[in-house]
């Protein structure tokens, strides 16, 4: 007998041989990347380098209405030219301009060689000049120039055409000029009257960034790249997903493989590996391509350089101040942003090979996502008879992904907190995000890297159900509706795994966001409560019973509906006595562990607020019976029922109760109520009974409630007040004994009947 | 070696209601016997075949191979089963080597015995010529040949084949009658279902007869000859399902069913 791994690998190995013998996907997966990226990227770079220097070496055709126009303006760009050359001059002396403008183009202006200034003729409207293109703009000053005295301002009247991209071109650029222009001369005339220039700008304003150049850059990335490779991950995944399943299916191999003695689930592990490894090559060579392309065409001077314009040391600000009674002939504004970007040439070129070395920890963070989208794509195409089939299901799948993926990019603000934790795909976005940004919270990185594995996992499941499955496997043999139309369902004694987990996967999200909804400090308590009460039972309880009584699940077993033997129920009791005290020190340990497992006082308070208020039978239904049954009947019934005999009793019991501690949203509960779900996990699978560890937990929940609400009762348990240390008296320990004691019974006190295995 | 017992299978119609696919169909093969199971096509044949290889769950009724429940222990059943039909499908981007090799390998083989193995098969079905191209530019004949090595890599001690020569030329229609006949001899039960009635009649050593998803007649061909009075397969089976007047009509005397799949089936 062979053993399951090296099955898989079996099946892996030779559908990776086959997937990277198919030109299809050496196309997608390698080619693309390899080739097309860099190609579109240096034909872009290459376009925009050449639309600057063509817009550079155009001649501007500028209409005037007179002699005097003229003259004025020929001054103006005489002055600009000056004033560039001495830029230019002393750029050359210490640094060597990169091949790219990394403004973008803003350097670019009009050359007076290249600037053609054209009197109009006595009355011709230079409107109408303008308007039939025979010129790019017209320029009329109001007063007209000439009569210069020192406090005579003008106003400029430009007309051009703003369809026409060179006369809006050579507006702008007139605009920039006159702009400087101005500043010259406000300079002269404050000279003038007051023999200092300081006192034109009062107040300097400028922004320091904590943040080193190579964060900054980051940030820029930070917004694209989760993106991209969200897109290119499924990109690279979705071929082989289809390849594997639906293109197995359809060339009549998958039959063959069907009948072969191998456990469908096994086949199923292979080919997910292999989707996974496509997926994560392909985004392994489309991260290399983007890293080599970025640092080859130098586009990360470009976009970090942009950003850094608004960053600033203190020693540039005390020069800028200075800067402003020394003589100059530039305006202040032209030589301030040449020494910007002086500055800001010399950072990036120490940013240069950023992109490169971040490339491997994105590569880790992007696994959990090839992970779910292997495995999602899997699912779905696991369903499908055809190739073109499965590129059909794929669509909305795509969109599923890139939409959050987008709307994330677009969304800075957003940390991974709350809903987002758990929210499929744009928690990895924002992870990627956080990771670039160096923000990562170690306990929140782990929830989204679990809760991704669990809806992976999920739908690895689903997939190895409908995977082989008659109705995909053979389309004479009716149609899906066997699958789903209750006459053609055969009674099932549990749920299936892939049944559970898909369940699990499903209302997790959902109860998550309706939670967050719930948090809401205006909310009224008894509102509240009543929201609460019903989301419980409508999102918990309601989906597992519906699902299972339409698919002619048996509901007695797979609820444990059974009455309990006296001898287990007086263990429950024992427990229910107890827990209360013994959960509170062993929370008081966890919390000693880690900083993280503390609670938040806020949180504590604001919900304290809500279950202080109301009669004391409306808080305790909506906070101890109600969740006490509802989450019973979704974890120890349904989905312990739907990994029992699957995998063995201890792994259920961790299995339940890990997803129990994940499924209370807030992450320094999970350890102790993982701890909880366990335990109630195990007495029910003992006592065989549902009431057992429902009693236990409603005893949890509602003796908590009244602990918080009572000093009489802490007073009982011995709970200090003082919750940063732990007590452990004699009533503590009285307490443990009793609690052991019920576990005992229930564990080691076998069953009255045993049911069917 | 298989037994099957009362093997119903319904499926849902377009329309919403459902059909009886295969209605109670019960039958046995020993070990060496090669049982041929005839019908038109639309009979029930192949979802017959299919639960007895556990691909289709019957709705009611079970499949037994060599003892072991084709529904309940799935993967230990399909250990005692080689299958193969007209449409199963190769890997195009492996060779018949390479797709020998992997499903030894999944069968449980190890590495010198599944090269003994394909030397062995290569040889017997004379693939040596195409055994390392790849399969997807192969003959219809030459990927038979490797579907039938495919199907004996294991060396089950049962064969189930789902129309085998269907669409096959002269020369490899001969190979695989010569294969099950030769893997017969050799003790395997076999279970296969055929269109053509001669060469059921040749190779055959027992026939079940299903129409609308019901067996008609069972046994040797003397036992059917005796219970229809008539003296070929062919008439047999259209005195068995009561179509011998329409088919008369016709003014007939085909030698294949297929042609009949119109009338109401």
């Amino acid at each position: 007998m062979l053993n399951r791994y090296r099955r898989v690998w079996i099946v892996y190995k030779k559908e990776l041989v086959e997937t990277l013998r198919d030109r299809r996907t050496l196309m997608a997966m390698v080619v693309v990347p390899i080739v097309l990226y860099p190609a579109l990227m240096l034909v872009l770079v290459e376009a925009l380098r050449k639309e600057t220097g063509r817009r550079q070496e155009e001649r501007y055709q500028i209409v005037v209405p007179d002699e005097a126009h003229a003259a004025w303006l020929q001054g103006v760009l005489a002055r600009d030219k000056e004033l560039h050359e001495e830029q230019d001059a002393a750029q050359n002396t210490t640094h060597k301009s990169p091949d790219v403008d990394p403004t973008m183009g803003l350097r670019a202006t009009l050359r007076s060689d290249k600037v053609d200034i054209v009197v109009a003729k006595p009355g011709e409207s230079l409107w109408t000049l303008v308007d039939r293109q025979k010129y790019h703009i017209g320029i009329v000053l109001s007063p007209p120039p000439g009569a210069e005295h020192d406090n005579v301002n003008h106003v400029v009247q430009f007309i051009y055409r703003d369809t026409d991209p060179r006369s809006e071109f050579v507006h702008d650029r007139l605009n920039r000029i006159l702009g400087a222009e101005a500043d010259r001369i406000i300079r002269e005339r404050v000279i003038k009257a007051t023999g200092s220039a300081a006192s034109l700008e009062p107040i300097l304003t400028n922004s320091l960034s904590t943040a080193s150049p190579a964060q900054q850059y980051a940030k820029i990335l930070a917004m694209l790249v989760p993106f991209l490779l969200v897109t290119m991950t499924i990109t690279g995944a979705m071929y082989p997903a289809i390849d594997l399943t639906a293109g197995e299916r359809e060339r009549g191999t998958l039959e063959t493989l069907a009948v072969s003695p191998v456990p469908v689930g096994q086949i199923v592990a292979g080919k997910f590996s292999v989707i996974v490894t496509i997926a994560m090559l392909s985004t392994a060579l489309n991260l290399g391509s983007m890293s080599a392309m970025v640092y080859f065409s130098k586009l990360d001077r470009i976009v970090s350089g942009a950003n850094l314009m608004r960053a600033m040391d203190k020693d540039a600000v005390e020069a800028r101040i200075e800067k402003l009674d020394a003589p100059s002939t530039g305006s202040f504004t032209q030589k301030y942003y040449l020494e910007q970007r002086r500055t800001l040439e010399a950072e990036a070129e120490k940013k240069v090979g950023f992109v490169t070395r971040a490339a491997p920890i994105v590569l880790l963070a992007m696994v959990p996502f090839a992970v779910l989208a292997g495995a999602v794509m899997l699912a779905v195409c696991s369903f499908a008879r055809t190739f073109k089939e499965a590129q059909n299901y794929m669509m909305p799948v795509m969109m599923a992904s890139i939409i959050p993926a987008l709307v994330v990019s677009y969304m800075p603000t957003i940390r991974l907190e709350g809903v987002l934790l758990v929210m499929p795909v744009a928690n990895i976005v924002v992870l990627i995000r956080e990771l670039f940004l160096g923000n990562a919270n170690p306990s929140a990185m782990g929830i989204c890297l679990l809760s991704t594995c669990f809806y992976a996992v999920s739908a690895v499941v689903v997939a190895a159900k409908l995977y082989g499955h008659e109705a995909v496997l053979f389309s004479d043999v009716g149609s899906y509706k066997s699958l789903l139309v209750r006459r053609f369902i055969r009674p099932e004694p549990r749920p299936w795994p892939a049944l559970a987990l898909l369940m699990l996967a499903v209302l997790f999200p959902a109860y998550f966001y309706w939670q967050s909804y719930l948090v809401d400090p205006g909310e009224s308590a008894a509102r509240f409560r009543v929201v609460l009460g019903l989301s419980q039972i409508l999102l918990l309880a309601a989906p597992p019973i519906v699902v299972a009584w339409y698919l002619k699940i048996d509901l007695r077993e797979t609820f444990s509906l059974r009455i309990p033997s006296a001898l287990h129920m007086v263990g429950a009791l024992l427990m229910a006595a107890s827990i209360v005290p013994v959960s509170s020190v062993v929370g008081q340990w966890i919390a000693s562990l880690s900083p993280a497992f503390r609670s938040n006082d806020q949180l504590f308070e604001q919900q304290a607020k809500l279950l202080t208020s109301g009669s004391f039978a409306a808080m305790l239904t909506a906070f101890a019976v109600v969740p006490g049954v509802c989450e019973e009947l979704l974890f120890r019934g349904f989905l312990t029922a739907g990994l029992r005999g699957r995998v063995s009793n201890r792994m259920v019991v961790v299995i339940v109760g890990v997803l129990f501690g994940v499924f209370h949203i807030y992450i320094e509960k999970i350890p102790i109520v993982s701890l909880l779900g366990m335990v109630l996990t195990l007495i029910c699978l003992n006592s065989g009974s549902i009431a057992v560890s429902m009693i236990v937990h409603i005893a949890n929940n509602s003796m908590g409630l009244l602990a918080t609400q009572s000093e009489r009762i802490r007073d009982f348990y011995g709970l200090s007040h003082d919750t940063g240390s732990i007590a452990i008296d004699g009533r503590v320990l009285m307490f443990a004994a009793a609690f052991v004691t019920g576990l005992l019974i229930i564990t080691l006190v076998p069953r009255k009947t045993t049911t069917t295995p | 070696m298989v037994e099957v017992h009362a093997l119903t299978k319904l499926f849902p119609t377009t329309e919403g209601g459902e059909k009886r696919a295969v209605d109670g169909i019960t039958f046995h093969v020993k070990a060496g016997e090669i049982y041929g199971l005839l019908g038109p096509n639309g009979a029930g044949k192949t979802t017959t075949l299919r639960m007895i290889s556990g691909l289709v769950t019957p709705t009611s009724g079970y499949a037994r191979l060599a003892g072991v429940d084709a529904v309940a222990d799935r993967e230990a059943a399909k250990r005692n089963l080689g299958y193969l039909t007209a449409s199963t499908g190769l890997y195009q981007r492996l060779s018949p080597r390479e797709l020998l090799q992997y499903f030894g390998e999944l069968i449980g083989l190890d590495r010198a015995a599944v090269r003994k193995r394909i030397e062995d098969l290569v040889r017997w079905l004379d693939m040596s010529e195409f055994a390392n191209l790849r399969c997807g530019g192969l003959s219809t004949g030459q990927k038979q040949r490797t579907n039938i090595a495919r199907a004996l890599m294991g060396d089950p001690p049962i064969l189930i084949m789902d129309e085998p020569t269907l669409g096959l030329d002269v020369l490899t229609n001969r190979v695989v009658l010569d294969f099950i006949r030769a893997e017969g001899a050799r003790g395997k039960a076999i279970i296969m279902s055929t269109h053509y009635l001669d060469e059921a009649e040749l190779l055959c050593s027992r026939f079940g007869l299903i129409h609308e998803g019901r067996l008609v007649g069972e046994g040797t061909l003397p036992e059917l000859q005796e219970r229809a009075k008539k003296k070929r397969l062919s008439e047999i089976f259209l005195s068995l399902c009561g179509k011998e007047e329409h088919v008369l009509d016709l003014g007939a005397g085909l030698g294949t069913l297929s042609a009949h799949s119109a009338s109401g089936t």
